[in-house]
Order: C-alpha cells, then structure tokens, then sequence
C-alpha cells in the first residue's frame, strides 16, 4: 500500500516534469493550448492519472510547433532551411573528404588491402594507424560542423567518433582473437551511440525560456532565468540519457535475436558507447546552445 | 485518397458531443472522459476546430481557489452548422462501423 502510494506521488512528480518541460519546448507566444492541457490535468484523481493527461502534451506540442512553423513566412524558413541543408552537407562531406583519402593512402603505403578481419594483409594489421585516421576524421568532422554552425552534421561525427573510439579501444584491448564478438557487437554500439547522441540532444536547453520579468534568455546564460533540473545537473542528465540509450540498445539486441546475438554481445563496449556518445553530445549541446546564444548558430 | 477534413471518428465524436449542448462551454477533461479520447488525441482536434473558426474559446475562472484557470470551449455558429452537415454526411459509414462491433452482426 505504502509502495502504491510512493509510486503515485512518483508519477505525478514525473507528470509535473514533463509538463514544465514541455512549456520550454513552445515559444511563449504560441502556449496557450499547453497551458489549457496542463490547466485540466489538476482535475485527475491521482499521479497515474495525470501523468497519462501529461504524455498527451507530447503530440500537442509536436502539432503546436508543426503549426508554428507552417506559418512563419514560408520565404525567410526555406532560404534558412537550405543554408542549414548546406552546411549540413558540406560538414559531413568534409569528414568524409578527409577520412576516405587519408584510408586509402595507407593502405597504398602500408600495402594492405582494405578488408577489416581475420584474414591476414587487411587494415587491422595497423590497427594504431586505421583506429587515428577514423577517430581524427570524425573529430575533425565535429569540429568543421560546430565551425559552420551545423548541429546536425556534428550529432552525426559524434556517433561516428564514438563508434570507432570505443571499437578500436576494444581491438587494440582484445585483439584478433574476440574478432567473431566485434561483428555482433558493432550493430549494437552504433545504436547505443546513436540512442545516446539523440536523447542527450533532446536534453539540450531551449531557447523557449523565459524570467518573470524580463525578455527570453536561454537557460544559464542570467543568473535570472529559471532553469530546468537537466540544465543544472548536467552531468547527471548526460547519465541518464547514457543510462537510457544502453538500456534501449541491450534490449532491442536481446529482443531481436534472443540469446543468440545477445550472449555474443559485449556489453560493457554498448554501455561504453552509449555513455561517451551522451557526453560528447552533451558537450556539443553546450557549445552549440553557447553559439546560439551569440546568434551565430542554426538551430536544428 | 486523403481523408477530408473534420471527418475522423475521432473529431466527429467531439463535434457530436458539443453539438448536444451547443451554447454550454465544455471543459478539456470532461470532453476527454465523455469521448474516451486521450488527450494527445482532444487537444490537437481542439486546437485544430479553433484555428478553423468552429470552435470558441474563452478562459474560466478556476472553480476551487489555488487552481489555474481553465480552457473552456463551445461550437461557434458557424462551427455547429459545419458540424451537423459533416455528422448527417458521416451518419452512414459510423452506423455501418457501429453495427461491425455488435456481436453476431458479422
């Protein structure tokens, strides 16, 4: 009983989280229907109840933005919407224009071909040199992305960064011999990094936020503006999408193919992943909301 | 074929409902309970049938002190006009659907 009660002020606190967060997701102007679905969830009788009534605000401010969007002057969102297309673009394909020369030169000057396996003459006889060009590339990557203000493009070098860092730490750790394990492993990580990058960007701080008295300010840039538990706590709310994103990932691989993948899983590099993926994510949020802030970067 | 607008099930059970009281101002939750629609299903139809000038909306008094006001709503004219025309043409296809669900009609 006592436990029933717990878990009822627990969904209602969870309810009344989501809901104000849910306010910072809309522009001020636009929050009326928000403020009439949150208004009505003090009628419901209990925690469970309301936070049922809250999840509904999660369509709502999908269709809320949606209709604020159709509506901006269609000229200025699509000239913004292709210059933030281009920088995207010209972001990932100036880590790929690094990276793909940089591996095929190696391969011509360390005379391997370019099969990653067991077999011997493939690029994982130089795992030092392969494991730089990818792990640079992707940083060099992020860093062309934060440098043409394309957020998009620099979540995306985060999961690659990520994917090869914690994959060639485990290579160079468990070399040739845990090779069948890697295979299996991969598609996992690259969903845990991929989970952990989009829900810690979802974390990040709105522009929607507002004093009592003032204009918007972007959460932590006044020492006035109200700030949300994620934005003070911000390494805990990287551990919580870490958190998250490796629990999504463990269980979609141990639910598409029951033990057979699962067992052959290693599950400290998906944990690894899904960890390092929220931080770095995190960490471009920062610099990214920072940018903004200054209003020199797009928002996606 | 796209489905014309106002036309779902789920916006004629809410236009049918406010249709039986049109001049009473009806309250979000109350509109959720009557239809069994959840409210990420209501509030979006809501905000829909007003950016539409179908329905009206006006902000009440709280009827417990420490209460935010509440969002209430009620048809506009033009709105319980639209809405009986789209329930009399809706009237067939919902009698049709109606009757699938009663036992032994299949």
């Amino acid at each position: 009983m006592r436990m029933h009660g717990f878990l009822g002020r627990l969904a209602d606190v969870l309810a009344r989280q989501l809901l104000s967060w849910l306010h910072r997701r809309v522009e001020p102007g636009s929050r009326e229907w928000l403020d009439a679905l949150t208004a009505e969830s003090e009628c419901a009788d209990d925690g469970w109840q309301r936070l049922r009534w809250a999840l509904g605000g999660v369509p709502l401010v999908w269709t809320i933005n949606g209709r604020r969007q159709m509506n901006e002057p269609s000229r200025g969102t699509m000239r913004a919407l292709m210059v933030r297309g281009v920088a995207n673009i010209a972001a990932i394909a100036g880590g790929f224009a690094v990276i793909l020369p940089a591996t095929y030169l190696a391969t011509d000057f360390f005379r391997c071909h370019l099969v990653f396996g067991s077999q011997p003459g493939g690029c994982q006889d130089h795992p030092f040199v392969f494991a730089s060009i990818t792990i640079g590339g992707g940083v060099l990557g992020m860093i062309i992305a934060l440098a043409l203000r394309a957020r998009f493009a620099a979540y995306w070098w985060a999961v690659c960064s990520v994917f090869n860092t914690v994959g060639s730490v485990w290579y160079l750790r468990s070399g040739i011999v845990d090779l069948p394990r890697y295979g299996a492993t991969q598609s996992a990580m690259l969903m845990a990094a991929t989970f952990g990058v989009v829900l810690a960007a979802i974390m990040r701080d709105t522009p929607w936020t507002e004093t009592d008295h003032g204009p918007l300010h972007h959460v932590g840039d006044s020492a006035g503006a109200p700030a949300s538990f994620l934005s003070r706590h911000r390494i805990t709310a990287h551990l919580i999408a870490g958190t998250i994103s490796f629990a999504m990932a463990d269980f979609l691989v141990r639910m598409r193919d029951r033990h057979l993948v699962g067992d052959n899983v290693n599950h400290y590099a998906v944990l690894g992943s899904a960890m390092f993926a929220a931080i770095l994510a995190g960490l471009i949020g920062r610099r990214g909301s920072r940018l903004s802030a200054q209003g020199t970067i797009a928002r996606l | 074929m796209p489905r014309l607008p106002n036309t779902s099930p789920q916006t004629l059970s809410v236009l049918e409902l406010l249709l039986e009281s049109p001049r009473s101002w009806h309250y979000g939750y109350a509109l959720s309970q009557l239809t069994g629609l959840k409210s990420g299903t209501l509030y979006p139809i809501l905000l829909r049938l007003a950016d539409q000038g179908w329905l009206e909306t006006r902000w009440a008094e709280p009827e417990q002190p420490g209460r935010p006001p509440r969002h209430t709503y009620r048809l506009t004219g033009e709105g319980a006009k639209a809405a009986r025309t789209k329930l009399a043409e809706a009237a067939p296809s919902r009698m049709t659907r109606r009757l699938a669900f009663v036992p032994g009609s299949r």
